[in-house]
């Protein structure tokens, strides 16, 4: 009699993948910091329209991956990926990637808010510039909408001309998202956006990711376990470079199939 | 289960205190209801009295486990395990308050029953099924304490033998009645005492499933037929003699 609900109790741990579009397909990532080794035989999918939250604890290789998703890291000398990294189906680790376009398409927000010293209204124009050629007019209509998609609009409407650096902290993270979404990204990556932020400026922050991955694919590190379960669909575990447990985030939350994935996250690591 | 401790000292306390509280509920749920059902047997006020007061301090436990889970859910936003340990405590803490109330049922029919005569073998019914009710809700806070999913289950299924118990009882007492109107009086005390026996071992159950979702993080999915049929079971009318 133990047997069959044992097995239910199985079965009920998968995670369930049908009906969601892969926008992103990480497999066998290995990444690497010259000889170091950061990321060991990554597989994780980011699906369309959800929100990712990447957990675990310092150095566990999190915020790697996020850089990997948008080549941000060719920036730097002795730093490499292998594997394949599937955006729509094309790898954009292939070395033909434009990386440009990639990351107009992967748009990335940073820990601390990383406004241009320049006005509001040119923090987001200056990115439309590089990729389009708009009438003045049409310029501000983006901006607006930038603005407004990044929740922003009101509070900086009748101060367009101000310096980006005038604004608070949460309002120039706001900026830094409205600045992202303003050349319409199809994926956002938000690494730790509101680890700086008092409660009001994250709980804005949070708002706005729900609304906004009704039109993109969101992944999101943080170090606050409440946020993951607050914000995600999905969360995924890393530590020392592996991924050790991806699921539903209700799932990750409540039951988690793992030890190590519980012991993270009820602080008993160690 | 086998997890290691908190990091935080003081969350690992709060939660072995709340296990501790349950355990203290659970021991004196056990105390209320032996001794209610010793005093309905022994026709002893003054036991039946103790038992009530008990009760109390079985509200005032629920109250306190209720406040501790609260304020742990705020401050420490429990996960996983031990957001289920507290959910588990809440839940529990409830089936024994009303296993207490109902504890104190019995011992109120026992203040009701002191002055009359009965047959003994009218009680010992009552009593064995009063055993196996203890026995179950024993057995349960041990499954609790050991956090042992398998032992919960086996209590689970064990609780039709109450039900059944429980409907052959009531027959029992309907068939005295009809022998004699003046059982009516009695009878209907002990009938409501069994009903009450019969909702204790429901609640045991109820821990069970609680053991379990603590255990598994998930609901016992088999199905147990619900033993109590005598909600529908006709009155048989004496033959004329």
């Amino acid at each position: 009699m133990n047997l069959a609900i044992q097995t239910n109790v199985k079965e009920r741990t998968e995670t369930p993948a049908e009906g969601l579009e892969e926008k992103i397909v990480v497999r066998h990532l290995n990444f690497y910091y010259g000889e170091f080794r950061a990321l060991a035989d990554n597989n994780v999918n980011l699906y369309a329209n959800k929100v990712t939250a990447f957990i675990g604890p310092s150095g566990c290789g999190k915020s790697t991956l996020l850089r990997v998703l948008n080549r941000i890291y060719d920036l730097y000398p002795n730093q490499r990926a292998e594997g394949e990294v599937l955006l729509d189906g094309e790898n954009i680790l292939k070395p033909t990637q434009d990386v440009n376009l990639l990351r107009a398409k992967v748009g990335m927000v940073f820990q601390k808010p990383t406004p241009f010293p320049m006005t509001i209204y040119e923090n987001i124009a200056f990115g439309l510039r590089l990729y389009e050629q708009l009438p003045k007019s049409e310029l501000d209509g983006r901006v607006e909408d930038a603005l407004r998609r990044g929740a922003l609009w009101d509070e900086v409407k009748d101060k367009l001309g101000a310096s980006g650096l005038s604004l608070s902290g949460g309002q120039q993270q706001r900026l830094c998202i409205a600045r992202t979404v303003a050349i319409r990204p199809e994926v956002i990556l938000l690494d730790e956006p509101c680890s700086a932020l008092d409660p009001i400026s994250t709980a804005k922050i949070e708002e706005l990711i729900d609304v906004l991955k009704r039109e993109y694919t969101i992944a999101i590190v943080t170090h606050n376990m409440q946020q993951a379960a607050r914000t995600s669909d999905y969360t995924a575990f890393m530590y020392l470079g592996e991924l050790v447990e991806f699921s539903d985030t209700t799932q990750i939350f409540t039951n988690p199939k793992l030890e190590k994935t519980q012991d993270y996250i009820t602080g008993r690591f160690g | 289960m086998d997890t290691h401790e908190h990091i935080v000292k003081s969350y690992e306390e709060e939660l072995s205190s709340l296990n501790n509280k349950i355990a203290k509920m659970g021991g004196l749920a056990e105390q209320v209801v032996g001794q209610s059902i010793d005093a309905l047997d022994g026709r002893d006020p003054d036991l039946a009295g103790i038992t009530i007061q008990q009760d109390e301090v079985i509200d005032e436990l629920e109250k306190e486990i209720e406040e501790q889970a609260v304020v742990m859910i705020a401050r420490r936003q429990p996960m996983a395990y031990d957001l289920r340990q507290i959910m588990a405590a809440l839940r529990i803490s409830t089936d024994l308050e009303r296993i207490g109330d109902l504890g104190k049922n019995i011992a109120k029919r026992a203040l009701a029953v002191v002055g009359e005569q009965q047959p003994k073998q009218l009680m010992l019914g009552l009593k064995h099924m009063g055993e196996l009710a203890l026995g179950q809700l024993k057995e349960v806070l041990d499954a609790y304490i050991e956090r042992d999913a398998d032992r919960a289950l086996k209590v689970w299924y064990k609780d039709e033998e109450i039900d059944a118990m429980y409907n052959s009882l009531f027959r029992e007492l309907l068939t005295y009645m009809m022998e004699d109107p003046r059982n009516i009086g009695l009878c209907t005390h002990l009938l409501f005492g069994a009903k009450n026996i019969e909702r204790i071992g429901d609640h045991a159950t109820n821990i069970a499933e609680t053991v379990f979702f603590l255990v598994h993080g998930s609901a016992i999915t088999d199905q147990r037929p619900k033993g109590d049929h005598t909600s529908s079971t006709p009155v048989p009318m004496r033959s004329a003699s």
